[in-house]
């Protein structure tokens, strides 16, 4: 008898679009893992790790005996010194938790068009507002993003593995990071979330040259 | 002295001296240096991030014989101004102030979002307008048409038309100096 809730997989889509693919994974692993147990981990790899491949890679971590690996914002940190505005492509709760609060005077906007799992944005944007700053995060659209760009403006996404060339990243980035666009803004940061190749085809991700980056940190 | 086309009997033939085929990617990709721009451009751009943005726009976007060619022309004028004494005093006043002795690079940005820019819409690189003031005779109008010429079109190009025109008004400069 399976040990995992029902309708799993829908569950999981929620989490995902509310808290990015990693974010999610690791939430719903110490989840399961804490109230089933590792048996129940694996079961939740075998069912849904070829559906879900960074929550599949995640689950292997925590098979190996590895955990959760810890998030370090600081040399993201470091790549944004001098940066005004930061556009976040693409979302990961967990990281930008870390990572906003530690940049007060940078205006965030996030890119809320494109995503293949759509959150509620209005509730997303809320966690980074608070009553002094409500201005400072706002969602920004494809059809205008570039009116961010500029010498002190960074884009950054989240990056899902990949190897020393090539590197999975939402099919948002692409619409966003097309070459005109790469000469509008001063930097290009792919943020690592998972760390080394995932273990089975990388769907809900696309491919690009790890080079395309100004920086790939986190990996 | 004219060239035989129809000699094919050695290596030192017209048609196989020069290169048959656009050279590869990774032959062009072996030259380039950013490095070796950074440090050229070092005395315009202090600030190292700004540096860094204007010299990947010149050595790793655009198509690549462009890359290639920026490369080159501003690699020999850095060596031509270090031949000539180096940079000399008052090369870059003003580079920082854009209005007035320089002229701004603009962002490529679509038309109808440019006037609502966030940011600063311009390159932190800018271009001395004294040797195209010298080019026009000090008609303002004029040298201001040359640097629009100079920046337009897409920002490869753009910014290394800006970095060559640093180095040679610093060369220009150095030049004067020594002249009786």
């Amino acid at each position: 008898m399976s040990s995992l809730p029902s309708a799993f997989g829908q569950a999981f889509r929620v989490a995902a679009a509310e808290l990015g693919m990693a974010s999610a994974s690791q939430l719903m692993i110490r989840e399961i893992a804490g109230g089933a147990g590792l048996e129940a981990v694996a079961e939740l790899r075998d069912r849904y790790g070829r559906e879900f491949p960074v929550l599949d890679h995640a689950a292997a971590r925590w098979l190996s005996g590895e955990g959760e690996p810890a998030i370090d914002p600081e040399p993201v940190l470091a790549a944004l010194q001098g940066i005004e505005r930061l556009l976040v492509v693409g979302l990961e709760a967990a990281h930008l938790d870390l990572l906003l609060p530690a940049l007060p005077a940078v205006e965030v906007g996030f890119i809320t068009e494109g995503r293949a799992l759509m959150p509620e944005w209005r509730r997303v944007l809320a966690n980074y507002t608070s009553g002094s700053d409500e201005g400072r995060v706002a969602a920004v659209g494809l059809s205008d993003f570039q009116l961010w760009a500029g010498p002190r403006a960074a884009l950054l996404t989240f990056i899902y593995g990949g190897d020393g060339h090539v590197v999975h990243v939402s099919g948002q980035w692409l619409r966003v990071a097309g070459p005109d666009v790469r000469t509008q803004f001063r930097s290009l940061i792919g943020w690592d979330v998972v760390g080394g190749e995932l273990h089975v085809y990388p769907r809900w991700f696309a491919e690009v040259a790890r080079s395309t980056f100004t920086k790939v940190l986190g990996s | 002295m004219s060239r035989d086309r129809n000699n094919h009997g050695g290596p030192e033939s017209a048609d196989e001296a020069l290169p048959s085929h656009p050279a590869a990617y990774s032959a062009v990709d072996a030259f380039i240096d950013p490095a070796a721009i950074e440090r050229v451009l070092a005395p315009w751009l202090p600030n190292p991030q700004d540096r860094a943005f204007v010299v990947r726009c010149i050595t790793d976007e655009g198509p690549v014989h462009h890359r290639g060619a920026s490369f080159v022309l501003l690699r020999l004028l850095g060596d031509a101004l270090a031949a000539a004494g180096g940079l000399p005093e008052g090369a870059t006043d003003g580079a920082g102030e854009g209005e007035g002795t320089h002229a701004p690079v603009p962002l490529r940005l679509p038309p109808h979002l440019a006037e609502h820019s966030k940011g600063d819409p311009n390159y932190p690189l800018k271009m001395p307008l004294r040797p195209l003031l010298g080019l026009a005779g000090d008609d303002s109008a004029s040298a201001r048409a040359m640097a629009e010429c100079l920046a337009d079109g897409p920002p490869h190009h753009a910014l290394a038309n800006a970095a060559m025109l640093c180095l040679v008004d610093a060369l220009l400069r150095r030049l004067a100096a020594r002249a009786p």
